[in-house]
């Protein structure tokens, strides 16, 4: 369960410990494709408690995900449409909603666990 | 989820991908917004109009650290000059009073012989030269000044000046305009022509420089200056 969250902060430590200078340029371009390596990394966690979770997707996804919407900003850049906005609606929308049911499942299972421990222990009493 | 035990590799490998995005993204929108080529325009002017009023307060201090430093040295240079002018009025009354030692054009007056000669005749051709302008005045190198004893010591029987016996032939030696000195001494009915009387004539000559010593410094104990206001 932590091994996500390690991995999470070895990233964050190698890219403070290595500068990769970015031309600002395009810092924009980048901004969007990290809003959807989020998308794909909480998608991927939902899977996970959906019991569907595919290592392959959501492996083909974040890569995929993360360059086409850089690529499309890009594209929109250049055709004067600012496709980085339909990107960044469609991947925040996408992040609430599957933050949200993270959120509903730990809940759920929390409460769960705690009723089967409430259970048990009335169960021993009763015993 | 048992089953899908296989999900922390990939999940891992995503998230460090994503931390590593994240910083990477974040270093860069940071150095993007300091960036001065992204500031809005009017944040510009603003920023350019407080540099100017900086670079303008700064050159105000400029020009008035330079005033203050033109007025210093001028203060300077002014106490420079006093003090050197102290000095020179300093020197000018040490060299007057016979503090000093003293060189300069004169005269000298040499006496051959002791018989005939007392020691007011000495003091009157002292003052015949002081009357003629005469700045320094020395008998056999002892420097006659304000304080000076003239007199005759009357059991070695010989000519004394400030306690010294002069032994004969004795030199006076003045420091001044050399002809008015001697046209001094020489006066028709002078000094010269009295000397003359008893027989007496001392040599004069005129000398291009002479040189004479510094008198003892004299003791002041009861001497104070009267207020002048």
């Amino acid at each position: 369960m932590w091994l996500p969250l390690l991995g999470l902060l070895i990233g964050i430590f190698i890219g403070s410990a290595l500068y990769i200078p970015i031309p600002g340029v395009f810092a924009k371009y980048l901004s969007v494709a990290v809003l959807a390596a989020l998308d794909s990394t909480f998608g991927g966690v939902k899977s996970i408690f959906d019991d569907r979770f595919d290592a392959a997707i959501l492996l083909t996804g974040f890569f995929t995900n993360t360059l086409l919407a850089a690529l499309l900003a890009y594209l929109g850049d250049q055709l004067g449409v600012d496709l980085y906005l339909a990107a960044v609606f469609a991947f925040g929308v996408r992040i609430f909603q599957n933050i949200a049911f993270i959120r509903r499942q730990l809940l759920a299972r929390w409460i769960q666990k705690r009723h089967l421990h409430a259970a048990k222990e009335n169960g021993n009493e009763e015993a | 989820m048992k089953r899908l035990k296989n999900w922390q590799v990939p999940v891992f490998i995503t998230f460090l991908l994503l931390g590593l995005l994240l910083t990477v993204q974040f270093r860069t929108q940071q150095s993007y917004l300091s960036d001065l080529s992204q500031q809005k325009t009017e944040d510009l002017v603003t920023m350019l109009n407080k540099l100017y009023e900086k670079k303008n307060s700064l050159e105000r201090e400029i020009f008035t650290l330079d005033e203050q430093q033109r007025s210093f040295s001028a203060d300077v240079f002014a106490g420079e000059a006093l003090t050197r002018d102290l000095r020179q009025e300093l020197l000018r009354q040490q060299m007057a009073l016979g503090l000093v030692p003293v060189k300069g054009p004169g005269i000298t007056v040499t006496f051959e012989a002791t018989p005939p000669i007392v020691y007011l005749d000495i003091i009157d051709v002292i003052n015949e030269l002081w009357a003629s302008q005469a700045e320094a005045i020395a008998i056999n190198d002892i420097r006659v000044t304000t304080w000076t004893k003239i007199y005759w010591n009357k059991q070695n029987l010989a000519l004394t000046v400030d306690g010294q016996i002069v032994p004969f032939p004795c030199t006076i030696k003045a420091i001044g305009d050399p002809e008015q000195l001697e046209s001094g001494l020489r006066l028709l009915g002078g000094v010269l022509d009295d000397l003359a009387i008893y027989d007496i004539h001392p040599v004069v000559r005129k000398a291009e420089m002479l040189e004479l010593p510094a008198a003892d410094r004299p003791e002041i104990k009861y001497l104070k200056a009267k207020e002048s206001q």
